[in-house]
């Protein structure tokens, strides 16, 4: 008798394992790729919402964790299903995937934004949402600190600012000034945002100019020791285990237990302060990241929907991304579910949280410095760049050895 | 005639499933990975590779992240080796002994290996982040408190060699075991009679009696430290940075982790395989070298 | 002299258990921390929570998570692990037994391209056979990578060399004349290989499975290449990586899904415990 159990559980688990391997024709189905872990949920709610009203199906795919997007992503196209709508993060990704793309034309949404990716005017990808950072901070304790948030506009503001604040540490009940991070988990605050202030801040906006003398080798000696200064000013008045070892949790724990009055973080943390119920008000100030009067955060589309060129189903596909900025469950679902800031002028939908709320008068203001920071060469802000900051943080590195280094690494750009 | 031809069908179709999955998985990728180390090979599909000679090789050498994650994997491959073969040895002398619920404790101190490298790198980078500040600030102890254990190259190289020997000691352990206890009991008792003490008779009977064990562990444990890759990936991601002759690079990418990170972060695969091959033959030449002088050592003893 | 060796006895027994506690602390770091939110671990993390409920709750997150698919990444891994294990074992005693029986040049040859599997490090080979995988189903239509198939297929090549080593040395102490006195009794090959063989090789069939048990179903590099992460068919590392992301670091959740990945085999290894020390003990002298 047990024998048999045993024989029929095996014969159970061989039918299982061979069902899913015959060669079935490909039915009309959609691959959306993307590399968003908090909104995956949402986002695959409202494509099974989507095929209850259309009968298209598509289907949701996230990459995220420790093998970043981009990985992953690399192996995906070694796949034997490729996705047929994927997520590039600017010039960079674009640069990668150059091939395998396809343009849109006379999509409907394209007259509702303005941050489509474009490339020689060619239209190639769909605004996923508008993101946004800052130094966000605390209005309560900066108020309790008697510090105006409009002083917070240059350096020497923010100097004043910081040694005021930690000479009150105690009063405050706060570990530090600044929740900062730069550790091996968190390259991209320090590699991609923070070094976004030497690209873009105090430029007009879509000025390039910065960039492109990076993309071809140089460095502007000039703002990139200005921004020096800015960096060695987050790191001297940040908590050194959150700033060396911390991962996201960490930062966004000290800053959302009020331990700082700032953090250097976006819109994004949202949810995470959501979930764990913190609900002090809050509000985005300029970087200072190089000389002068800053007034504007860094706005932009951190990443773009882009249809493979190769899929069998790109009409399908386009019209699912048209659905979603033309239709007012697309909204809902871009608005109240995932939580972010839709690209798109015909939303009406007003976000509820706290620094998307923010973000949001940003936008209204249009006041935005470009980001720049996707549009660098593949990897050089995370991996070649990152490590510097970090060596800086712990010290190895001095201001000027910081500065060197990265003009260095500039300079193998060529 | 016709059964040696029967007998020879049955050869081959018993061999069959093994020898093509092998073939398929390992045989064949390896010659092409040698033919692609020497290409511009760039894994996207339809474009064909072009004929680079040695030049990935070249490069290499003189790469500084490459130098130093061959330094580093040295280190760590030569400290876990002897951390965990004490540790070890240590589990196995006790459970071996007199002493209540020895079976328990052989299982105790398996268990950690049955954890997943990736699993517990997790677990170990909370340690390391978390709970040692915590448990300093909770006795007072300003030193523990203030350890960012993770933001020092030294300490982290220990951390990972730490977490490594506490998964895999548990398993060497059964090893040594199993040598221990063919260790003739009569033997021993001889010796204590001729009045040896506890380390004559370690060192002149129980040492040479399991040097075949040794032989095995340090080869286990010197391949498995060398080929690390799950538990860093998990407890460090390759961090954090150290100086290394001017240029600021990242102290426990160790080579299997280096390897990856040319392939896929820095879109060099080609670049990357070739590394591999290096790595396959250091890898070989050390513990070929190894077993051949622990196996040498064995028939002195 | 007695109490001499009392004091060696009971020192011993403390400095054992002194060494065990140290083992297990970290399970325990594990168990306190899966029932706490995210803020409480990092408030703090070393007393015990607040509430024990908090871990269902957290169970439940993981579970009924579209995004770790949690169900159907332990399905997947017991598929995988159990099929893979089996053929491992079997195919490899089955290519171990041909080629001690048969003395042949065509089988010295064999034997050794198995054992050169041994050395080749897994590094050298995973881009190229991604690689391969791929040009497999361009030109067959099989699908080699994102299947569930095509792992176990995989594992059984890189099991293939150590089991057929650790076979072959046991096949060879086996008498011949058991299997001379089957064929004259009438029997075929392959019936003195599965009535009389097979059962033989029982003991070493434990310990191999148990050593490719830990491997398999703790295995990450392997199937992060050949299923990829966050795509349909999952294993347990594989889902623990995916949400575990680099960016959003849940630490309660985390700390949970570590639990329940770990508890299977931990719960599996004190129900076999007896069988699994024998077997682990007496195959590692070989």
């Amino acid at each position: 008798m047990r024998k048999n159990l045993a024989l029929l559980l095996v014969m159970v688990l061989v039918v299982s394992m061979f069902a899913g391997c015959a060669k079935k024709e490909d039915p009309e189905e959609v691959v959306i790729y993307q590399n968003k872990v908090e909104i995956n949920d949402q986002l695959t709610a409202f494509a099974a919402a989507y095929e209850a009203e259309t009968g298209v199906k598509v289907t949701v795919k996230t990459a995220g964790g420790d093998t970043p997007y981009a990985d992953a992503l690399k192996a995906e196209f070694q796949s034997d299903r490729q996705p047929d709508i994927f997520v590039i993060e600017g010039m960079g990704g674009y640069k990668v995937w150059e091939s395998k793309l396809s343009t849109f034309e006379g999509d409907a949404w394209i007259d509702l934004t303005d941050l489509e990716f474009k490339v020689d005017g060619k239209v190639y990808g769909f605004p996923v949402a508008v993101e946004a950072w800052g130094m966000a901070y605390n209005v309560d304790l900066l108020a309790k600190a008697g510090v105006d948030p409009a002083s917070l506009n240059s350096q020497e503001g923010y100097r004043a600012a910081f040694e005021k604040i930690d000479g009150m540490k105690d009063e405050l009940g706060i570990d530090s000034v600044v929740a900062m991070a730069a550790g091996p988990d968190m390259r991209w605050v320090t590699g991609l945002h923070n070094f976004n202030g030497y690209l873009s801040a105090g430029l007009p906006y879509g000025d390039t100019t910065v960039l492109d003398k990076l993309l071809k080798g140089e460095a502007d000696m000039q703002r990139l020791t200005e921004y020096a200064d800015w960096v060695e000013l987050l790191f001297q008045y940040a908590d050194k285990s959150v700033l060396l070892t911390g991962n996201y949790d960490a930062q966004v724990g000290q800053y959302a237990t009020q331990k700082s009055v700032f953090i250097h973080q976006g819109n994004w943390i949202d949810p995470w302060l959501v979930d764990n119920g913190v609900d002090f008000p809050m509000a985005f100030a300029p970087h200072a990241s190089v000389k002068g009067t800053m007034d504007s955060i860094f706005i932009g589309a951190p990443s773009f929907y882009v249809i493979n060129k190769d899929s069998k189903f790109s009409q399908a596909a386009r019209d699912f991304l048209n659905y979603m900025a033309t239709n007012v469950k697309g909204h809902e679902y871009m608005v109240n579910e995932a939580k972010m800031v839709p690209a798109f002028t015909n939303v009406t939908l007003k976000p509820s949280t706290p620094l998307s709320a923010n973000v949001a008068e940003w936008v209204a203001k249009g006041k935005a410095y470009t980001w720049l920071q996707n549009d660098m060469p593949d990897n050089f802000g995370m991996g070649t760049i990152g490590p510097v900051y970090e060596g800086f943080a712990k010290g190895d590195l001095t201001k000027q050895e910081f500065i060197d280094q990265i003009a260095a690494k500039i300079a193998e750009l060529k | 005639m016709k059964k040696q031809a029967k007998d020879k069908l049955v050869f081959w179709l018993f061999l069959a499933p093994a020898l093509i999955s092998f073939i398929v998985v390992v045989i064949l990728p390896f010659f092409m990975g040698l033919y692609y180390s020497m290409t511009d090979w760039t894994a996207i599909a339809g474009v064909k590779p072009n004929w680079v000679g040695l030049n990935n090789y070249k490069s290499m050498f003189s790469n500084l992240a490459f130098q130093y994650s061959f330094i580093r994997t040295f280190i760590f491959t030569l400290i876990s080796v002897i951390s965990i073969n004490l540790v070890s040895l240590t589990f196995a002398f006790l459970v071996t002994r007199e002493i209540k619920f020895k079976n328990f404790y052989r299982a105790g101190f398996f268990v950690p290996n049955l954890i997943g490298g990736l699993v517990l790198g997790y677990i170990w980078q909370f340690i390391f982040k978390s709970v040692i500040p915590a448990i300093g600030g909770l006795f007072g102890i300003n030193f523990l408190e203030e350890l960012l254990l993770l933001a020092d190259p030294t300490l982290t190289l220990f951390g990972l060699i730490l977490a490594f020997t506490w998964q895999y000691a548990g398993y060497i352990m059964m090893i040594y075991v199993a040598a221990l206890l063919n260790v003739p009991q009569e033997l021993l008792e001889a010796s204590e009679i001729d009045g040896a003490n506890f380390w004559q008779k370690l060192w002149n009977i129980t040492i040479p009696m399991i040097a075949q064990a040794f032989t095995i562990t340090s080869f286990l444990t010197l391949v498995t430290s060398f080929k690390q890759y799950d538990i860093i990936v998990a407890l460090t991601n390759g961090g954090p940075t150290d100086i290394y002759q001017g240029t600021v690079v990242n102290s426990t990418e160790l080579l299997a982790m280096h390897i990856y990170n040319v392939a896929f972060k820095y879109n060099n695969m080609a670049e990357g395989q070739a590394r591999a091959i290096i790595f396959f033959l250091v890898l070989s030449v050390v513990s070929i070298a190894q077993v051949y002088y622990n196996k040498k050592k064995e028939v002195e003893m | 002299m007695k109490s001499k060796k009392k004091f060696v006895k009971w020192s011993l027994t403390f400095i054992t258990l002194l060494l065990f506690l140290i083992t297990i602390f970290p399970f325990f770091i594990v168990v306190i921390n899966s029932a706490k939110s995210s803020l409480e671990i990092i408030t703090d993390p070393i007393s015990f929570p607040q509430k024990w409920s908090q871990l269902f709750t957290n169970i439940k997150t993981i579970w009924t998570s579209p995004s770790v698919k949690y169900a159907s990444s332990v399905y997947n891994s017991v598929i995988i692990t159990v099929f893979s294990l089996i053929f491992i074992s079997v195919f490899s005693a089955m290519a171990a037994w041909v080629l001690v029986r048969r003395k042949s040049r065509s089988s010295t040859i064999i034997f050794l391209i198995f054992i050169s599997g041994l050395i080749i490090p897994f590094q050298v080979v995973m881009f190229p056979l991604v690689s391969l995988f791929r040009n497999i189903y361009e030109v067959s239509g099989v699908k080699m990578l994102r299947t569930l198939y095509g792992m176990i297929f995989t594992y059984i090549g890189f099991g293939a060399p150590l089991a057929v080593f650790m076979f072959h040395g046991f096949i060879k102490s086996i008498p011949f004349e058991l299997e001379e006195a089957a064929l004259i009794d009438g029997c075929s090959k392959p019936q003195i290989f599965f009535m009389i063989i097979l059962p033989i090789l029982k003991p070493i069939f434990v310990t191999i499975s148990i050593l490719n048990a830990i491997w398999i179903w703790n295995d990450f590099l392997l199937p992060s290449l050949i299923l990829g992460i966050g795509q349909d068919v999952q294993t347990i590392p594989l889902a623990i990586a995916g949400f575990a992301g680099s960016f959003v670091k849940k630490w309660d959740l985390i700390m949970t899904a570590v639990l329940m990945a770990a508890a299977p085999i931990v719960v599996g290894f004190i129900i076999g415990q007896k069988h699994i020390i024998k077997g682990m003990v007496s195959g590692s002298i070989k």
